[in-house]
């Protein structure tokens, strides 16, 4: 057979195909009706042939660089990415995470660093004036009390939005980089932890020490449950990413390190909704001019759906 | 399924369900570089418009609100532009589309929102060093990706190797068809070949590509070339010495892809080939 016949017969085929994936990358496939999109998987498979056969039929460098790039283009029409589906998102938020999460050894040791650190540090911050010197500085003492030298209400009245807004950027995003950070073996996720509770912990020990404690608690107690546990599920999620690279449980490496993201990024996500969560109460609730009592009501409230999610959800689903 | 890339041509094979194997070209550092400065401006200049509507709300007295929603979605496009896009448009951002690059997964298959996601979020890492201004705004120098790119052979960045991706070109190429030989001189000259003459797969290859190009050569350039191969041919079917060894060329080229004969068009067999497909 003759590659000149070959290519005159399949030319108008392999034009119909490029148009069809043209119109597919264009309007999708959903819209171009169900003739036009069998019209296509049928040329598709033709246009496969035409390129596994194309050494038997001898056909020119070129014709078979051309029927690579027609027969990649249209595979990706073809095999496309999975809708998101709602159900499937609803299973992996309140039965499967929730299960991750309470066996999730990363996330309880991430618990364990940063809460017993945070303990020490508020402890010798409380007591020794000179570890909050070394810990904090002057400047940022200095800055804190000037902070919360006016009852909460009077530093965020009708700024609500704003900073809940500058709240979400600017924590969540720290949490997000604290997980990235965590890929370099696990270290930058644990920095951050070590850090954050450090600082947190002799903030909050501080504190404590001086006149302005009142307005500080009342700031702090509403948001402080959803805020702390985010740091350190994104810290958790890093370290999950970056232990994977060193304790690969018989993969390769790039293999153990893909497993772990596939487990990670719930847990990463979680962490920005609570991010968001703990942005609202702190924009809204944390400076109204709410009674303590109602913060404090908000911030037990928010535990116990911490607890429920993780502990009761957790162990009913997953595995 | 992919195979390993063989050569260094930064090639990749994948093979599809349909059991065949075609190539992509994977997209290195230097192609991805500029769809991700064109990303940058779109996105710099969505935040430029969204700010400017987001400063509407002060004009209604609800600054705040303004405030607060130019800062959600100033995060939200930072963090999940990306990821946003390749979900939705199967691995591409207007950047990627406008350049003709494509997320995959390493298997050939498209990318779920997950691996989108988790692919831009992880860029961060790729980014470092990153040289701040204070402000929010910093340069990132994208050090760390250049050296994860150059250690594997898919040009993978850190975040491409942990949500298992990889960019590859999806360039558009026109069809040429094969190279006219209607000038009488071949067409008589193709006679003279020994009739069982059958061009093997290396021979039609070197023929095609010959033929595409000799038209950028100067006649004595082409006799130069077309020698190498003429010569010994000429030797075998005792043809004369003197022989152009370009009008041989293309008189084989002739024989291989067009007519067994001259004037014959449709070739005797063509019968034997194999079934089209039917459009439904």
């Amino acid at each position: 057979m003759k590659v000149a016949l070959l290519l005159e017969r399949r030319r108008e085929q392999w034009r119909d195909l490029e148009q069809l994936c043209q119109e597919m990358e264009r309007r999708g496939a959903r819209r171009m009706g169900g003739p036009a999109v069998s019209r296509f998987a049928s040329l598709y498979r033709a246009a496969c042939a035409d390129l596994a056969l194309a050494d038997a039929y001898q056909l020119p460098p070129d014709t078979v660089e051309y029927l690579h790039q027609l027969v990649g283009r249209s595979h990706n029409q073809f095999y496309r990415s999975r809708p998101f589906r709602w159900r499937d998102w609803g299973r992996t938020m309140f039965v499967e995470l929730p299960g991750r999460l309470l066996r999730d050894r990363a996330l309880w040791l991430a618990f364990a660093i940063f809460w017993g650190i945070f303990g020490l540090s508020l402890f010798l911050a409380f007591t020794s004036r000179k570890y909050t010197q070394e810990a904090l500085g002057e400047v940022a003492m200095g800055r804190f009390k000037e902070m919360y030298s006016q009852p909460a209400q009077d530093h965020g009245a009708n700024a609500g939005p704003t900073m809940t807004g500058f709240y979400v950027m600017n924590n969540a995003g720290i949490g997000l980089r604290c997980f990235a950070a965590g890929l370099l073996l696990g270290v930058g996720g644990l920095f951050a932890l070590v850090f954050n509770a450090v600082q947190l912990g002799a903030v909050f020990g501080y504190m404590l020490t001086v006149d302005e404690r009142a307005n500080f608690m009342e700031f702090v107690t509403a948001h402080g449950p959803f805020e702390l546990t985010a740091v350190v599920f994104s810290a958790a999620a890093g370290m999950r990413l970056g232990f994977s690279l060193v304790a690969t449980g018989g993969l390769s490496r790039a293999a153990s390190l893909r497993r772990a993201a596939v487990e990670a990024t719930p847990v990463i996500g979680a962490a920005v909704v609570l991010f968001c969560l703990a942005a609202l109460i702190e924009g809204f609730v944390s400076p109204s001019a709410a009674p303590y009592a109602a913060k404090a009501a908000v911030a037990v409230l928010s535990t116990a759906m911490l607890l429920f999610y993780v502990v009761a959800l957790g162990y009913s689903g997953g595995e | 399924m992919s195979n390993p890339p063989r050569q260094l041509d930064s090639r990749i094979e994948i093979v599809t369900p349909e059991n065949i194997a075609f190539e992509y070209v994977l997209a290195g550092p230097f192609r991805r570089l500029p769809a991700f400065l064109i990303d940058v401006f779109i996105r710099a200049a969505a935040l430029f418009v969204i700010f400017v509507a987001c400063m509407f709300f002060s004009v209604i007295g609800a600054t705040s609100i303004g405030l607060g929603m130019f800062l959600i979605i100033w995060f939200a496009l930072s963090w999940f532009y990306g990821g946003l896009f390749e979900t939705l448009w199967n691995g591409q951002t207007p950047g990627k589309r406008l350049l003709g690059l494509r997320v995959l997964s390493i298997d050939g298959q498209p990318i779920n929102a997950l691996q989108a996601v988790l692919r831009n979020v992880l860029r961060d890492v790729d980014a470092q060093p990153m040289v701040g201004f204070g402000a929010g705004f910093a340069i990132p120098f994208y050090m760390l990706a250049l050296v994860a790119m150059a250690s594997n052979n898919r040009f993978q960045r850190l975040g491409d190797l942990a949500s298992g991706t990889i960019v590859v070109v999806e360039k558009r190429s026109q069809l040429r068809g094969l190279a006219a030989m209607t000038q009488r001189e071949v067409v008589a000259f193709a006679q003279n070949l020994p009739v069982n003459f059958a061009a093997s797969r290396a021979m039609s290859q070197a023929l095609s590509i010959y033929v595409a190009r000799r038209e950028l050569f100067s006649p004595p350039r082409r006799f130069e070339i077309a020698r190498t191969l003429a010569e010994p041919l000429c030797v075998r079917w005792g043809l004369p010495a003197d022989t152009n060894p370009d009008l041989l060329l293309c008189a084989l080229y002739y024989r291989a892809f067009i007519a067994d004969r001259p004037g014959d068009q449709r070739g005797p067999r063509a019968e034997r080939l194999p079934a089209e497909v039917s459009s439904p």
